[in-house]
């Protein structure tokens, strides 16, 4: 059984059909003890053969472990989203319900290699010397959350200092409950600041320039 | 049950600052995008400022059963996408941004957005309604972070808990058993002694174990020091206050039209509704205004798409009685 029906299917070739450039959908399982790994192996798989310039390639957790200490990725399900280079953008756990427009989004992101910021945010973002780690927790069933998701991976895309993970609360309850989590979208920089809520792009960058000097 | 669902495209550059728009739309739910389908098939040269959600309210809705032409229904998410496509198939620039400011004082009018300021000679304003907050001690603080307005979204971190939802209409019934499929028990704290929601959603809270009424009360606090404990409420009749234990507030008072933009340069009513009047007209000569924002009676999508229309009709004549503003 298809994850994708096929009018999702057509929607999304259309939408793929244009892709400027080739995107690499990496994607991390394990064979046991991972709810969603299954599902998420097979819709990056179907996403895959939507355009063909996008490859779907799948590691083992486990098996490939320096594979995924090259990538930065700690937990599974995982997909690292790339393009004609890593630009940090990341995905743990399924991206499904409205989460699926994020990911779609991250294929063009990445694929065009040009993040869509103000100018004023492209300045701080060009500033930036330290790393920058922006986790926004999600649901799948939120509707404001893939705008927090997209915002953060727009920021990854336009700076090799800054990664941007989405987290699916809902599979990784541990770090809901490590991050506090009782709301989302819930957007973690570098471990110490917070935003609730999905908020205008110049409050992320007024948070994210708290985070740098804590 | 998994299901993935598509979203509006999002905007592949972002519009020009120095261009003056014949029109800006404010707000991009279904007043704001059928103003655009309209205005795009006129060539009317338009921008959108989508705000927070594009597609709107629909975008944030499950299924749509009474919007003519889906006899089966719609999923919100999937009407509001198609509402955007269209509009963007006429040929409509969108920017998904949220507005922060207006000048109408000045001519072009002046549009803030949290990341650029745009120029047009007239303006759609359908910004909709936001939910309405309870304004006692401890929303904000916790508002986010045990505050809610959205169960669909947050219902997950609440297994097991207490929940006390505050309202009596639908979105409070609807909402509240919905959160009976995480929480231990649903406390639904109304203001009167009977619920507003309709019928068949009365017989579906009646008849669910989990779900617990106290009525003619209102929330008077939210409390706890890190993290929510409960509420105190007050009973409307009677006067005394007690507190409810409670882990979340999930808070469904009806929505409100979120005009403090307006305050002062457009004829507001006593409740914040932008006045109209049926030529969707504001009190400043070219600009409109459709949808939530100034329907403080119906407050439905089929109602706010007409508005849209006739606001989009409405500018296009303006723009012929002015023609020197006319870009063309």
């Amino acid at each position: 059984m298809p994850l994708l029906n096929d009018e999702i299917r057509q929607e999304v070739s259309k939408m793929l059909a244009g892709l400027p450039g080739p995107v690499r959908l990496v994607m991390f399982t394990q064979k046991f003890e991972c709810e969603f790994c299954t599902e998420t192996r097979q819709l990056v798989e179907e996403v895959a053969e939507l355009s063909d310039r996008i490859t779907a390639e799948i590691y083992d957790f486990q098996a490939d472990r320096a594979k995924a200490e090259e990538l930065g990725i700690d937990k599974i399900p995982a997909i690292a989203v790339i393009g004609a280079q890593d630009y940090g953008v990341r995905f743990y756990g399924l991206p499904s319900g409205y989460e699926f427009a994020s990911f779609l989004q991250a294929i063009q992101s990445v694929a065009a290699g040009k993040p869509e910021l103000s100018d004023a945010t492209l300045r701080v973002l060009a500033g930036i010397q330290k790393p920058v780690h922006i986790q926004v927790f999600v649901t799948p069933t939120c509707p404001y959350c893939p705008q927090a998701v997209m915002l953060a991976h727009q920021m990854a895309i336009a700076s090799p200092m800054v990664r941007a993970d989405m987290v699916e609360a809902m599979e990784f309850p541990h770090l809901a409950i490590k991050y506090q989590v009782m709301g989302v979208p819930r957007t973690v920089i570098n471990e110490t600041v917070h935003i609730e809520g999905a908020v205008p792009e110049s409050m992320v960058v007024a948070k994210l320039q708290e985070a740098l000097r804590a | 049950m998994l299901d993935f669902k598509l979203a509006p495209s999002q905007p592949e550059a972002r519009p020009s600052e120095e261009e003056i728009y014949d029109l800006i739309i404010l707000g991009g739910g279904p007043a704001g995008l059928t103003a655009a389908i309209y205005a795009g098939r006129a060539r009317i040269h338009t921008l959108v400022i989508t705000g927070p959600l594009p597609g709107g309210q629909p975008a944030n809705t499950d299924v749509v059963e009474n919007f003519p032409g889906f006899p089966e229904g719609i999923e919100g998410p999937e009407l509001a996408r198609r509402f955007v496509a269209q509009a963007e198939r006429f040929g409509v620039r969108m920017i998904h941004d949220s507005v922060t400011g207006v000048d109408l004082s000045v001519r072009p009018f002046v549009v803030r957005t949290d990341m650029a300021t745009y120029r047009a000679h007239t303006l759609i304003i359908a910004m909709g309604a936001v939910p309405r907050r309870l304004g006692v001690p401890g929303e904000d603080r916790f508002f986010g972070r045990g505050v809610s307005a959205c169960a669909t979204c947050d219902g997950f971190f609440y297994r097991d808990k207490r929940v006390v939802v505050v309202g009596g209409g639908d979105s409070a019934i609807i909402e509240g058993l919905y959160l009976t499929r995480f929480a231990r028990e649903v406390v639904v704290v109304h203001r009167r002694d009977q619920l507003r929601a309709t019928q068949i959603h009365q017989e579906r809270a009646f008849a669910n174990p989990k779900m617990r009424f106290v009525w003619d009360s209102a929330v008077e606090e939210i409390l706890g020091e890190k993290t929510v404990t409960g509420v105190r409420v007050r009973n409307l009749k009677t006067g005394e206050t007690s507190v409810i234990e409670a882990e979340g507030v999930f808070i469904y008072i009806g929505m409100e039209p979120q005009t403090e933009l307006f305050a002062g340069q457009l004829e507001l009513d006593e409740r914040g509704y932008i006045v109209t009047d049926r030529r969707q007209r504001t009190s400043v000569p070219g600009v409109y205004a459709a949808g939530d924002i100034q329907d403080p009676l119906y407050r439905q999508l089929v109602v706010a798409a007409g508005t849209g229309a006739v606001a989009a009709m409405e500018v296009e004549k303006y723009l012929e009685m002015y023609p020197q503003n006319h870009q063309g």
